[in-house]
């Protein structure tokens, strides 16, 4: 062991087979066999310690191919550019931009079902729900990709560094409108939010410490990274954004600084941005906020709110490492009561990830594998708002239930299922109200929609279950033994004595060869399976 | 009218007793249930209701601007304070001789003539709060603003007034999330994106394995059995969505959008006549902190284009009587405009209400632009839980004051021919 571990009195609780299923059913996407054998009756401080070294040990991915730095903006428009010129720079950046996003979905889930870190991931996941940016707004998908980067690198790191990358991080502040803010007239969002949902949580500061905050944040911009060169040839003022931006690298031009007095939290002084950020991290508030925000995540049973003080603690006095949180959630009683065993009810990330771990799928992931998840109401790199995907029983409508429940279909048929498509598309633009540029305005509308449908699905779902990898001594012969191995590879909560009936009677009507599809389709659609 | 208000208390005490089975006794059914719906219809009240009215409940989300979308073309504090956002006088399609609406809003225009649209003005409530969520929650739960509520007020309704009604779409609603509007711990509503999912094997060993896993087994696990109670409700209500949308050939001009889309289905299911009672349906990206102006445009046609081809549709197929739509958005916007050319959260709104036995035209008072908050908001001249009690009481001929663990005076939003004793 590389570090102390504080010397207890008590014999040190080791995990049995379901205390560690527990913890990789959160602290992972689910246990495979492996990953349990790795875990049984290792004392639990020692089992947290290696999931925590081996999320940090990760070496980071190879980005896409597309991965381009620095960024150059193919649509950027010159006074001097003609019009349709600007308009064709527009069309084919755009569809670019659509297409590498399909990409980088994908890339991700990939990431997600192959690593053999899966803790560093689940982090990742966990950041991007709270510092949430959607390229339904940012719209470049290089950003999108930092920005996940970024999350990653700092996933298990100090809150404090994440909390200044993520402030200087080019999809944030375009997100927020932090790119747009200066001295002449501070744009708020960021500093609000910044406030609410990153940091303090609601109600711990005045519309004046947000005030505040904006003019201390104002000056941040985007622009070249340094050393390289700017376009030549201006930009036509009041140009859009989309077509004035050089470059992606947060820049901080002083004469868009508001640098007077500022008074946040009641302290006063000529504040930037690192010593608003200073201040906000000192204050409990934070350490609370963010181990609200963990429990909540990992599904831990906190009803007298001591683990949240405890994590908190552990926040505070390790200067804001997030590694001795975790350690402390992993390691909680609390966390190991019945009362946090098998409730937390899966995102559909974790659901579809978990299942292709689980069942050793071939997967080849394609955008319509990450539109599956999508459909079930969380869409990779698009979080619904701000505040990112509520969770728990959020998670479960009829709608989104019911792509949970086709999800076995999908992935044990290389299938798309029916009704994933959305029902209309998003209005971006005003519609001319002459009838003969309304039409062709629709028309046009209808074509982009149609090619980008055309072009997530183009690869359909590339999955393949192959039942005897599971079973490498041979496939269980009795539809009971084959039930019973089945829900103990997949299920963490208790089954209920009807449904496993049912499984069996089912398994018995089968012909032998389609039983193991059939049990796994099964339980992928059970109120069983949607629980971590 | 104080039998009908003793019956629903006596149906309430008996569905109470009765609520195991879920099913309302007979005897109640032949007598306490009769059919009193509107006298000129014969569309069937929803069984377990006295009539067959619905609610149509459309959330703009992100804070409308209602400023620009009601616009007060005469005031010239308005223009002081948006140099660049606010609205020509020329341009605004004219209500009155001092507010017109966005010139975007041409369908609202039209259907404010024909006596089809109200805008309640001046709509929040006391010390708002300027979080999005914080605000949409408020709204969504109808809980005072210091208090955090769990329930939403519509599924407070379903559960003290619809407790007869054996149906598992008491609530439908539009869109991937579940809206906090109908939320309860025993929920009555149903969402869905694209009713094409809910296509479940029937035949065989598969369909009949699917059936038997996806029964009711109460377990004492609190979120394990919500999820199983979501799961059988979502498989009883599929069949019923999938006929009202399979049986129906509406040709109707519906825009290709998907809030349009969307209205268009709630029209399909109204005019199938499911058990539903309330309609939930979202526009959103109202956020407009930057490049507000055609955005803000867009999004006001695609809510115009929308609301009247849903009127025109239901016209047409006779079910105008039975809906009310009511607009929602969590807050206005700041009156100043900010660098980015758009707006910061504010206070104060409006809510636009549709249907064919509404009071038309502009309702309350707008916000005195003169006399702004500290924050440079407008203050609320309505409490939208008065608009709330009336679509309770007066629509739905429910119990307000319980719904809403409050007394608030029923906002005057229907004309009195069609407004409940």
């Amino acid at each position: 062991m590389k570090r102390l571990q504080t010397v207890q009195a008590v014999e040190p609780r080791r995990l049995d087979a379901a205390s560690a299923a527990h913890l990789l059913s959160r602290a992972g996407f689910g246990a495979t066999p492996e990953e349990l054998d790795a875990l049984l009756d290792l004392p639990v401080d020692q089992a947290v310690a290696s999931l925590l070294d081996t999320a940090q040990a990760a070496e980071p991915p190879r980005p896409p191919d597309w991965v381009r730095i620095p960024w150059v903006n193919t649509e950027r428009r010159f006074a001097d550019t003609p019009r349709e010129e600007s308009a064709e720079n527009h069309r084919q950046t755009r569809r670019r931009y659509a297409s590498e996003m399909n990409d980088l979905r994908s890339w991700w889930l990939g990431r997600m079902i192959t690593t053999d870190a899966p803790l560093r991931e689940v982090m990742t996941l966990f950041w991007h729900g709270h510092f949430t940016s959607a390229n339904d707004k940012v719209g470049i998908s290089q950003a999108m990709y930092e920005q996940n980067a970024t999350l990653r690198q700092f996933a298990l790191g100090n809150f404090r560094e994440l909390l200044g990358a993520i402030s200087r991080d080019a999809a944030m502040m375009m997100y927020l409108d932090l790119e747009d803010s200066d001295a002449r007239q501070p744009n708020e969002n960021y500093a609000r939010e910044l406030f609410e949902l990153f940091t303090l949580g609601i109600g711990h500061y005045t519309e004046r410490d947000i005030q505040e905050t904006a003019r201390a944040l104002t000056g941040w911009t985007l622009d070249v990274p340094p050393g390289v060169s700017k376009p030549d040839r201006p930009t036509a003022p009041d140009t859009p954004r989309n077509f004035s931006r050089d470059g992606l690298h947060a820049t901080f031009v002083p004469d868009r600084h508001d640098d007077a007095e500022k008074t946040v939290f009641g302290r006063s002084g000529r504040f930037g941005l690192d010593e608003v950020l200073d201040l906000i991290v000192s204050r409990e508030e934070t350490g609370l906020h963010l181990a609200s925000r963990l429990i909540d995540f990992f599904g831990a049973a906190d009803p007298a709110g001591t683990l949240r003080n405890r994590l908190a603690s552990a926040f505070r006095g390790s200067g804001f490492e997030m590694r001795p949180v975790l350690h402390e959630l992993f390691t909680a009683p609390e966390f190991y009561e019945e009362s946090s065993q098998g409730t937390l009810i899966k995102s559909p990330v974790r659901l579809l990830v978990g299942a292709c771990r689980q069942l050793r799928l071939e997967v080849e992931p394609t955008p319509s594998l990450a539109d599956l998840t999508a459909s079930m109401g969380q869409a990779l790199f698009d979080p619904p708002n701000v505040k990112g995907w509520p969770g728990g029983r959020a998670w479960i409508g009829s709608g989104t239930l019911a792509v949970r429940y086709q999800m076995a279909d999908a992935l044990l048929q290389s299938r798309i299922p029916n009704g994933l498509e959305p029902i209309g598309f998003d209005r971006f633009l005003l519609v001319p109200r002459d009838p003969s540029q309304m039409q062709e305005r629709m028309e046009r509308m209808e074509q982009a929609m149609t090619d980008r449908g055309a072009e997530r699905t183009r690869d359909g779902i590339k999955t393949r279950f192959h039942a005897e990898t599971l079973f490498p001594d041979g496939l269980p012969e009795s539809p009971v033994a084959l039930v019973d191995a089945m829900l103990d590879r997949l299920i963490v909560t208790p089954v209920r004595p009807t449904a496993r009936k049912a499984l069996i009677r089912v398994c018995q009507a089968a012909p032998i060869a389609d039983r193991p599809a059939l049990v796994v389709r099964l339980i992928l659609a059970s109120p069983e399976f949607q629980m971590a | 009218m104080l039998i009908q208000m003793g019956r629903r208390a006596f149906l309430r005490r008996a569905t109470g007793l009765a609520s195991f089975s879920g099913t309302v006794p007979a005897f109640l059914q032949k007598t306490s249930l009769a059919f009193d719906g509107d006298p000129s219809r014969d569309v069937p009240p929803i069984p377990g209701l006295r009539d067959n009215r619905v609610l149509v409940v459309v959330q703009l989300a992100g804070g409308n601007d209602a400023l620009n979308t009601v616009v007060p073309y005469r005031d010239d504090s308005y223009y002081r304070a948006r140099p660049n956002l606010a609205i020509p006088s020329a341009d605004v399609l004219r209500i009155d001789d001092e507010l017109g609406f966005h010139p975007e809003l041409v369908e609202l225009r039209e259907l404010l003539d024909d006596g089809n649209l109200a805008v309640v003005q001046g709509v929040g409530y006391p010390n708002p709060d300027r979080s999005h969520f914080r605000s949409t929650e408020i709204w969504e739960t109808a809980s005072p603003p210091d208090a955090v509520w769990t329930e939403g007020w519509l599924g407070r309704y379903f559960d003290n007034e619809c407790s007869g009604v054996d149906s598992p779409m008491i609530g439908l609603q539009l869109g991937e999330r579940p809206a906090q509007t109908f939320a309860h711990p025993r929920p009555r509503a149903v969402s869905m994106a694209n009713p094409a999912i809910f296509d479940w094997p029937e035949e065989g060993p598969a369909g009949l394995g699917f059936e038997q896993i996806n029964q009711i087994e109460p377990t004492g696990l609190d979120t394990f059995d919500y999820v199983q109670r979501a799961a059988n409700a979502t498989l009883a209500a599929s069949r019923r969505i999938q006929e009202a949308v399979r049986d129906d050939a509406t040709e109707a001009p519906y825009a290709p959008f998907a809030f349009s889309q969307s209205l268009k289905l709630v029209a399909q299911m109204i005019t199938a006549e499911v058990p539903t009672r309330v309609y939930y349906v979202s526009l959103g990206g109202f956020d407009t902190h930057a490049r507000q102006d055609r955005r803000h445009a867009s999004l006001l046609q695609e809510l115009s284009q929308g609301l009247a081809a849903f009127r025109d549709d239901l016209d047409r197929r006779g079910h105008l009587d039975r809906t009310l739509v009511m607009t929602f958005s969590e807050f206005g916007r700041r009156v100043a405009e900010n660098q980015s050319g758009g707006t910061d959260h504010g206070t104060a709104g409006s809510m636009l209400l549709m249907g064919d036995g509404i009071r038309p035209g502009l309702l309350g008072d707008r916000p005195d632009l003169s006399q702004l908050d500290d924050e440079g908001d407008p203050r609320f001249t309505v409490d939208f839980r008065s608009v709330y009690a009336a679509v309770l009481s007066d629509w739905f001929g429910a119990d307000a004051e319980a719904i809403l663990k409050a007394r608030f005076q029923p906002f005057p939003i229907l004309a009195p021919a069609r407004t409940r004793a």
